[in-house]
Protein backbone atom coordinates (compact mmCIF):
# COMPACT_ATOMS: atom_id res chain seq x y z
CA UNK A 1 0.00 0.00 0.00
CA UNK A 2 1.54 3.86 -1.08
CA UNK A 3 2.55 5.46 2.24
CA UNK A 4 1.07 8.22 0.49
CA UNK A 5 -2.64 7.68 -0.04
CA UNK A 6 -5.00 6.95 2.47
CA UNK A 7 -6.01 3.44 3.40
CA UNK A 8 -10.03 2.58 2.25
CA UNK A 9 -11.84 -0.43 2.81
CA UNK A 10 -13.45 -2.10 0.07
CA UNK A 11 -15.82 -5.45 0.42
CA UNK A 12 -15.06 -7.93 -2.72
CA UNK A 13 -17.94 -10.89 -3.52
CA UNK A 14 -16.72 -13.85 -4.94
CA UNK A 15 -19.83 -16.18 -6.91
CA UNK A 16 -19.78 -19.71 -8.79
CA UNK A 17 -16.15 -21.17 -9.20
CA UNK A 18 -13.98 -18.46 -7.73
CA UNK A 19 -16.11 -19.16 -4.73
CA UNK A 20 -14.67 -22.28 -4.69
CA UNK A 21 -11.78 -21.18 -5.47
CA UNK A 22 -11.70 -18.63 -2.52
CA UNK A 23 -13.31 -20.57 -0.09
CA UNK A 24 -15.46 -17.82 0.96
CA UNK A 25 -18.19 -15.83 -0.58
CA UNK A 26 -16.85 -12.57 0.60
CA UNK A 27 -13.61 -10.44 1.96
CA UNK A 28 -13.10 -7.40 3.62
CA UNK A 29 -9.49 -5.58 1.79
CA UNK A 30 -8.00 -2.66 2.80
CA UNK A 31 -6.11 -0.72 -0.10
CA UNK A 32 -4.97 2.59 -0.73
CA UNK A 33 -7.58 5.03 -2.25
CA UNK A 34 -8.46 5.51 -5.79
CA UNK A 35 -6.22 2.11 -6.53
CA UNK A 36 -7.89 0.36 -9.13
CA UNK A 37 -10.12 -2.95 -9.63
CA UNK A 38 -6.73 -4.67 -10.90
CA UNK A 39 -5.01 -3.85 -7.57
CA UNK A 40 -7.65 -5.67 -5.23
CA UNK A 41 -7.59 -8.97 -7.85
CA UNK A 42 -3.05 -8.67 -7.38
CA UNK A 43 -4.34 -8.66 -3.35
CA UNK A 44 -6.84 -11.64 -4.04
CA UNK A 45 -4.03 -13.50 -5.90
CA UNK A 46 -1.72 -13.03 -3.06
CA UNK A 47 -4.16 -14.68 -0.87
CA UNK A 48 -4.95 -17.37 -3.49
CA UNK A 49 -2.89 -17.70 -6.36
CA UNK A 50 -5.19 -20.20 -8.06
CA UNK A 51 -7.07 -17.21 -9.20
CA UNK A 52 -3.98 -15.85 -11.45
CA UNK A 53 -5.18 -18.37 -14.57
CA UNK A 54 -9.05 -17.36 -14.12
CA UNK A 55 -7.70 -13.50 -14.61
CA UNK A 56 -8.74 -13.20 -18.54
CA UNK A 57 -12.18 -15.12 -18.18
CA UNK A 58 -13.55 -12.73 -15.30
CA UNK A 59 -15.51 -8.98 -15.42
CA UNK A 60 -15.30 -6.59 -12.64
CA UNK A 61 -18.10 -4.98 -11.20
CA UNK A 62 -18.42 -2.12 -8.58
CA UNK A 63 -21.44 -0.97 -7.05
CA UNK A 64 -23.19 -3.62 -9.42
CA UNK A 65 -22.24 -2.24 -12.39
CA UNK A 66 -19.85 -3.66 -15.40
CA UNK A 67 -16.53 -1.90 -14.77
CA UNK A 68 -12.87 -1.50 -16.58
CA UNK A 69 -10.50 -3.13 -14.72
CA UNK A 70 -8.80 0.40 -14.23
CA UNK A 71 -11.48 1.75 -12.34
CA UNK A 72 -10.59 3.61 -8.89
CA UNK A 73 -12.05 2.02 -5.96
CA UNK A 74 -13.18 3.98 -2.87
CA UNK A 75 -13.91 3.34 0.40
CA UNK A 76 -17.21 1.22 1.19
CA UNK A 77 -16.88 0.29 -2.31
CA UNK A 78 -18.88 -3.70 -3.41
CA UNK A 79 -16.63 -5.40 -6.10
CA UNK A 80 -17.31 -8.60 -7.65
CA UNK A 81 -14.95 -10.68 -10.01
CA UNK A 82 -17.82 -12.53 -11.85
CA UNK A 83 -16.66 -15.70 -14.08
CA UNK A 84 -18.98 -15.65 -17.36
CA UNK A 85 -22.78 -15.75 -16.87
CA UNK A 86 -24.95 -18.57 -17.07
CA UNK A 87 -28.39 -18.04 -16.49
CA UNK A 88 -31.08 -19.06 -18.25
CA UNK B 1 -41.83 6.49 -28.57
CA UNK B 2 -43.52 4.18 -26.02
CA UNK B 3 -42.88 5.27 -22.53
CA UNK B 4 -40.78 2.89 -20.05
CA UNK B 5 -43.62 1.26 -17.07
CA UNK B 6 -41.02 0.55 -15.13
CA UNK B 7 -43.75 0.68 -11.88
CA UNK B 8 -46.13 -1.65 -14.18
CA UNK B 9 -42.85 -4.31 -14.32
CA UNK B 10 -41.71 -7.67 -12.38
CA UNK B 11 -38.29 -8.72 -11.69
CA UNK B 12 -37.71 -11.41 -9.63
CA UNK B 13 -35.51 -14.26 -8.14
CA UNK B 14 -37.05 -17.11 -6.37
CA UNK B 15 -36.18 -19.82 -4.48
CA UNK B 16 -39.36 -21.39 -4.90
CA UNK B 17 -41.06 -22.82 -7.45
CA UNK B 18 -42.07 -20.31 -9.99
CA UNK B 19 -45.87 -19.55 -10.49
CA UNK B 20 -46.23 -19.02 -14.28
CA UNK B 21 -49.60 -18.20 -14.48
CA UNK B 22 -49.50 -15.27 -11.86
CA UNK B 23 -46.36 -13.61 -14.13
CA UNK B 24 -48.55 -14.18 -16.88
CA UNK B 25 -51.71 -12.66 -15.83
CA UNK B 26 -49.15 -9.81 -13.83
CA UNK B 27 -48.90 -8.45 -17.51
CA UNK B 28 -52.30 -8.81 -18.69
CA UNK B 29 -53.70 -5.92 -19.15
CA UNK B 30 -57.28 -4.80 -21.34
CA UNK B 31 -55.39 -2.54 -23.81
CA UNK B 32 -53.38 -5.88 -25.02
CA UNK B 33 -53.88 -8.16 -27.89
CA UNK B 34 -50.72 -10.31 -27.69
CA UNK B 35 -48.84 -11.99 -24.62
CA UNK B 36 -45.43 -14.04 -25.68
CA UNK B 37 -43.60 -16.18 -22.79
CA UNK B 38 -40.24 -18.09 -22.82
CA UNK B 39 -40.19 -20.47 -20.50
CA UNK B 40 -36.42 -22.06 -19.77
CA UNK B 41 -36.18 -24.94 -18.61
CA UNK B 42 -33.73 -27.72 -17.36
CA UNK B 43 -32.84 -30.10 -19.91
CA UNK B 44 -31.92 -33.69 -19.15
CA UNK B 45 -28.44 -33.58 -20.99
CA UNK B 46 -26.00 -32.35 -21.68
CA UNK B 47 -23.20 -32.30 -24.18
CA UNK B 48 -24.28 -36.15 -24.15
CA UNK B 49 -24.49 -36.21 -20.39
CA UNK B 50 -27.38 -37.12 -18.60
CA UNK B 51 -28.06 -34.25 -16.05
CA UNK B 52 -29.04 -34.97 -12.73
CA UNK B 53 -29.94 -31.46 -11.43
CA UNK B 54 -28.96 -27.48 -11.72
CA UNK B 55 -27.98 -25.51 -8.86
CA UNK B 56 -28.56 -21.50 -9.32
CA UNK B 57 -27.25 -18.71 -7.79
CA UNK B 58 -26.57 -15.36 -8.02
CA UNK B 59 -25.13 -11.78 -7.36
CA UNK B 60 -28.81 -11.02 -6.50
CA UNK B 61 -28.65 -7.53 -6.06
CA UNK B 62 -27.25 -6.96 -9.25
CA UNK B 63 -28.94 -9.55 -11.16
CA UNK B 64 -32.38 -7.94 -10.61
CA UNK B 65 -30.91 -4.64 -10.90
CA UNK B 66 -29.73 -5.69 -14.78
CA UNK B 67 -32.74 -7.76 -15.66
CA UNK B 68 -34.82 -4.03 -14.10
CA UNK B 69 -32.34 -2.93 -17.29
CA UNK B 70 -33.26 -5.07 -19.74
CA UNK B 71 -37.30 -4.66 -18.61
CA UNK B 72 -36.44 -0.48 -18.92
CA UNK B 73 -34.35 -0.89 -22.80
CA UNK B 74 -37.09 -3.16 -24.04
CA UNK B 75 -39.96 -0.48 -23.37
CA UNK B 76 -37.80 1.68 -25.21
CA UNK B 77 -37.20 -0.61 -28.00
CA UNK B 78 -40.08 -2.49 -28.59
CA UNK B 79 -43.94 -1.35 -28.97
CA UNK B 80 -44.83 -3.37 -25.60
CA UNK B 81 -47.27 -2.84 -22.53
CA UNK B 82 -46.13 -4.82 -19.37
CA UNK B 83 -43.05 -7.41 -18.49
CA UNK B 84 -42.36 -10.15 -16.07
CA UNK B 85 -38.76 -11.67 -15.78
CA UNK B 86 -38.33 -14.07 -13.03
CA UNK B 87 -35.56 -16.77 -12.25
CA UNK B 88 -35.23 -19.62 -9.99
CA UNK B 89 -32.13 -20.06 -7.42
CA UNK B 90 -30.74 -23.11 -6.21
CA UNK B 91 -31.26 -26.96 -7.14
CA UNK B 92 -33.77 -27.40 -9.86
CA UNK B 93 -34.33 -30.96 -10.97
CA UNK B 94 -35.22 -31.97 -14.80
CA UNK B 95 -37.95 -30.49 -16.34
CA UNK B 96 -38.51 -27.22 -13.88
CA UNK B 97 -38.54 -23.85 -15.01
CA UNK B 98 -35.51 -21.59 -14.16
CA UNK B 99 -36.75 -18.35 -16.39
CA UNK B 100 -39.37 -17.21 -17.43
CA UNK B 101 -40.37 -14.10 -19.46
CA UNK B 102 -43.55 -12.73 -20.14
CA UNK B 103 -44.11 -9.91 -22.38
CA UNK B 104 -47.65 -8.05 -23.44
CA UNK B 105 -48.25 -5.99 -26.31
CA UNK B 106 -50.92 -4.69 -28.29
CA UNK B 107 -49.53 -6.63 -31.05
CA UNK B 108 -47.57 -9.67 -31.07
CA UNK B 109 -44.90 -8.67 -33.49
CA UNK B 110 -43.36 -6.40 -30.49
CA UNK B 111 -44.54 -8.84 -27.82
CA UNK B 112 -42.19 -11.86 -29.95
CA UNK B 113 -39.60 -9.73 -30.49
CA UNK B 114 -39.52 -8.30 -26.93
CA UNK B 115 -39.43 -11.25 -25.66
CA UNK B 116 -36.62 -12.42 -27.66
CA UNK B 117 -34.43 -9.90 -26.98
CA UNK B 118 -35.02 -10.03 -23.07
CA UNK B 119 -34.10 -13.77 -22.66
CA UNK B 120 -31.04 -13.22 -25.20
CA UNK B 121 -29.76 -10.60 -23.09
CA UNK B 122 -30.55 -11.77 -19.73
CA UNK B 123 -28.13 -14.59 -20.70
CA UNK B 124 -25.72 -12.60 -21.53
CA UNK B 125 -25.56 -9.53 -18.44
CA UNK B 126 -27.45 -10.89 -15.62
CA UNK B 127 -25.11 -12.14 -12.95
CA UNK B 128 -26.21 -15.99 -12.47
CA UNK B 129 -24.15 -19.00 -13.28
CA UNK B 130 -25.13 -22.63 -12.94
CA UNK B 131 -23.60 -26.00 -11.89
CA UNK B 132 -24.81 -28.97 -13.58
CA UNK B 133 -24.57 -32.44 -11.63
CA UNK B 134 -24.26 -35.62 -13.67
CA UNK B 135 -23.54 -39.08 -12.41
CA UNK B 136 -19.71 -38.39 -12.64
CA UNK B 137 -19.16 -35.20 -11.49
CA UNK B 138 -20.22 -31.64 -11.56
CA UNK B 139 -19.40 -28.40 -14.08
CA UNK B 140 -19.91 -24.71 -13.72
CA UNK B 141 -21.50 -24.57 -17.51
CA UNK B 142 -19.75 -22.54 -19.82
CA UNK B 143 -21.07 -18.93 -19.83
CA UNK B 144 -21.07 -15.74 -21.86
CA UNK B 145 -18.79 -13.27 -20.52
CA UNK B 146 -20.68 -9.84 -20.06
CA UNK B 147 -18.88 -6.93 -21.86
CA UNK B 148 -17.47 -4.22 -19.39
CA UNK B 149 -16.34 -0.15 -20.61
CA UNK B 150 -13.08 -1.26 -20.62
CA UNK B 151 -14.18 -3.66 -23.92
CA UNK B 152 -15.08 -0.23 -25.80
CA UNK B 153 -12.10 1.50 -24.50
CA UNK B 154 -9.68 -0.63 -26.12
CA UNK B 155 -11.73 -0.72 -29.50
CA UNK B 156 -11.84 2.85 -29.57
CA UNK B 157 -7.87 3.51 -29.01
CA UNK B 158 -7.44 0.64 -31.43
CA UNK B 159 -9.39 2.52 -34.55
Amino acid sequence: MSDSAPAIRVKVLFFGRLKEIAGRTEDILDLADGAPIEALFARCVARQPELERYRSSLVASRNQEFVAWSTPLHSGDEVAFLPPVSGG
Amino acid sequence: MPMPAPDFDLLLLAHEPLNLSSLIEHVRTPSDGAIVTFDGCVRNQSHGRRTLYLDYEAYETMAVAKMREIATEIHTKFSIDRVAIAHRLGRLKIGETSVFIAVSAAHRPAAFEACRYAIDTLKRTVPIWKKEYFEDGAVWADGELPRAPEDTATAKRAS
